[in-house]
């Protein structure tokens, strides 16, 4: 029979064994030596987000990297975007950021300011062979914490086969918000629902950047603040008021059922706005033969609002103890020609001009090229190191807009609420 | 029950054995605690100090990589103007509410069919104790999260019987409905609980009610309810305790955003990631601390109201 006592204790005695259970597993293991040799390597981690077609090609630089340099070994491991970030900022908290890290413009002062990255300057890594205006991207108050390893630009992609299919014609890249609209709304037309014409483009944080500068508005003020008002916000926001809910743009509920997949690497929609190096991804994805690309659309033809980004960028932790290997590897990656030829155009065109020379760009590849150089004389200056918290900013407008497309909240409701996150957020940085 | 036997021993006992064995004590003292060690200074350096510091860091503004600022209650009383913290409030209510007693009622019945004497009741039990083991793990919220997809086999299941109601991981409206599916199928835990301490009911107690006339329905909530209750009220202490802490499947099933339209967006997720993607972990600390307050209460609650429902056999009632 069950007695009180009895019961409490043994109830006691569970908790506790559980508990201990709990609070084993955890450890952790060093390894002396600053550098390595071919009998006996040192091993340094490298970290970086992408999809299984990155990863392949990673895998690969990895290998020749370890063939040319028998002296360390190089342990990779991807993840996601979003949960990327969420990991670093568990191991910075720890102490323990991998040694080399892919990293991304946005996230640059948030860990460059704190003192998490190493000042890539105090060791040897060649960038003679990068322009000049691009390397300032990767420099927060004169100290370089990120190299960059190749440069994207914002672009339109549209999958020919499926608007031929269609009827639809091809779009030529001299287009209005008013004409885009309109082309995603004949594909959602002509194919009846069974094709859409693209994600809600308003939701995509990078293209409201583009947009603002299409209409001369600062994103940001010198101090940190923000540039533009809730009105730029709401005006944004309604340029696709009148396509939302219909074909012309995928339901929200389907682009979370496809996640990790994007919509157009799924076959569901034509077209996307987004970087130009995501064309291997979504060729990957899709299995499509070609996507072409175009420029975004403007209301005003000389103003295109587009910059060369560092696509991605390769930091090291400041806590590593391979600091040369770290410099060896990052230098390997960013100007070895066979890397350029590994990767192609998928970390976006190589920055440095030795890997860029060294690579033959053919079929799609030579499509992201030739959009660089068409685009050319529409460039300005690739954008500084963001704010602070630049990228929980974009992942809190990513968040708000896809509940508009919800309709959990209006226009003024969802900009209302970015607007909140945003100020407490700039507030809680300054 | 029975007398205890250390009380008559010691009153025949005579003062230097008194001594001996107050001595005697000292030592059985001393050596339980050194085997208790290991889980004590896990418990110290694993659980109690960082509870301690999350305390500290609650009152303050802290991003991980500069030293914490102290702002008093400030983090807490930003808490009730967050519109993101009172809708993981509201998805997390919801959760527990709906989510434990279905998830005990299951269990429950599930234990009472187990409990007859049948072929084979060794394999029903493990058959139906397996999805708690694999339950909590990040595999099964994957293959959860495939099976309510568009087109996945629910969908395709119910719309067979001419119910569309598409994918549910992408539908807000649905999204909670499957979290308390997923927790309901994983019933085996309180189960194995509940089987235990139905074996524990004497049968003469319904053999005598049977001779009475009395039906299952009469038995049940006369014999197997009471006897059963102090078993009922601590699976449901529990159970609603780990309602509360849900993390791993939601984080998992929402790619970690809480989405679609923050309709996952349960207490333990929006702590996480205001700590890990917002860098705000004063906030977060304060978050964890309202947390255990708030199950500290409920605990009390549910033990203050106990008294009234749970009988314990040594009990005069």
């Amino acid at each position: 029979m069950i007695n009180r006592r009895h019961f409490l204790t043994t109830v006691a005695v569970g908790t506790a064994s559980a508990a201990a259970l709990a609070a084993c597993g955890t450890g952790s293991s060093t390894s002396a030596g600053e550098t390595g040799t071919a009998e006996k390597p040192v091993t340094i981690n490298y970290t970086w987000w992408g999809n299984d077609d990155r990863a392949e090609r990673t895998r690969k630089a990895i290998a020749l990297f370890e063939s040319k340099n028998p002296d360390i070994k190089v342990n990779g491991n991807f993840t996601d975007f979003p949960s990327y970030w969420q990991k670093r900022a568990t191991e910075a908290a720890g102490g323990g950021l991998p040694d080399v890290m892919q990293w991304d413009l946005s996230y640059l002062r948030d860990y460059g300011q704190r003192n998490q990255l190493l000042d890539l300057g105090t060791v040897k890594i060649n960038t003679d062979a990068f322009e000049k205006s691009l390397l300032p991207s990767g420099q927060i108050k004169g100290k370089t914490y990120g190299i960059p390893t190749s440069t994207n630009a914002f672009a339109v992609y549209y999958d020919p086969a499926k608007l031929a299919s269609l009827g639809v014609a091809e779009p030529t890249g001299n287009w209005t918000y008013k004409d885009f609209n309109a082309f995603l709304t004949e594909v959602g037309t002509k194919s009846g629902g069974a094709l859409f014409g693209s994600t809600d483009y308003t939701g995509v944080w990078w293209m409201f950047n583009i947009w603002l500068r299409q209409n001369n508005i600062e994103a940001f003020t010198e101090d940190g603040k923000l540039g533009f008002s809730k009105d730029d916000l709401k005006k944004w926001w309604n340029t696709t008021a009148g396509l939302r809910g219909t074909p012309a743009i995928i339901s929200e509920e389907r682009v979370t059922q496809l996640k990790p997949k994007s919509p157009l690497g799924s076959n569901v929609t034509v077209s996307e706005v987004t970087w130009d190096n995501f064309m291997a991804g979504y060729l990957g994805d899709s299995g499509a033969k070609e996507l072409k690309l175009v420029p975004v659309p403007s209301d005003d033809p000389d103003n295109l609002g587009l910059f060369l980004k560092p696509s991605m960028l390769m930091v090291a932790s400041a806590k590593t103890k391979y600091k040369d290997a770290a410099a060896r590897f990052i230098d390997f990656m960013v100007n070895d020609p066979e890397v350029g030829q590994i990767f192609k155009t998928s970390r976006g065109v190589p920055a440095s001009k030795t890997q860029r020379d060294g690579t033959t760009f053919e079929g799609t590849d030579k499509l992201v090229v030739d959009y660089e150089k068409s685009i050319e004389k529409y460039l300005k200056d690739a954008p500084e190191p963001p704010i602070v918290g630049f990228g929980t900013l974009e992942a809190s407008f990513n968040r708000i807009a896809s509940e508009l497309n919800y309709g959990k909240v209006d226009i003024n409701g969802a900009a209302d609420a970015w607007f909140k996150e945003a100020e407490d957020l700039i507030k809680q940085n300054a | 029950m029975t007398q205890s036997p250390t009380l008559s021993r010691r009153s025949a006992s005579s003062a230097p054995a008194q001594l001996r064995k107050s001595k005697q004590r000292g030592a059985d003292a001393r050596a339980g605690y050194t085997f208790l060690l290991p889980w004590l200074l896990g418990f110290i350096a694993l659980t109690v100090g960082p509870m301690i510091s999350s305390l500290y860091l609650s009152f303050t503004n802290y991003n991980l990589f500069e030293p914490p600022k102290w702002i008093g209650l400030d983090n807490y009383t930003s808490l009730f103007q967050d519109e993101r913290f009172l809708q993981s409030v509201g998805v997390t209510v919801s959760y527990v509410v709906f989510g434990t007693p279905l998830k005990l009622a299951a269990a429950l019945a599930v234990a009472m069919l187990l409990n007859s004497k049948r072929r084979g009741q060794g394999f029903y039990r493990s058959a139906f104790y397996a999805p708690s083991l694999i339950g909590a793990s990040v595999s099964i919220a994957i293959v959860w999260k495939a099976m309510f997809g568009d087109s996945g086999p629910v969908d395709q299941g119910l719309s067979f019987f001419g119910i569309n109601l598409g994918g549910w991981v992408g539908n807000p409206a649905m999204t909670m409905p499957m979290f308390i599916l997923l927790t309901v199928w994983q019933f085996g835990a309180p189960m194995v609980i509940f089987l235990a301490g139905l074996k524990q009911i004497p049968n003469d107690l319904y053999e005598a009610a049977s001779m009475d006339g009395a039906g299952p329905v009469r038995k049940f909530f006369n014999i197997t309810w009471p006897m059963l209750s102090p078993v009922i009220f601590f699976n449901l202490l529990m159970e609603t305790i780990h309602a509360f802490q849900i993390f791993a499947s939601a984080y998992i099933i929402s790619n970690g955003d809480g989405g679609p339209a923050g309709s996952t967006l349960f207490y333990t997720l929006y702590l996480y990631l205001r700590g890990f993607s917002d860098f705000r972990m004063g906030y977060a600390s304060a978050m964890a601390w309202l947390l255990v307050i708030v199950v500290g209460i409920i605990t009390l609650i549910f033990f203050r109201t106990s008294k009234s429902w749970v009988h314990y056999s040594g009990d005069a009632k």
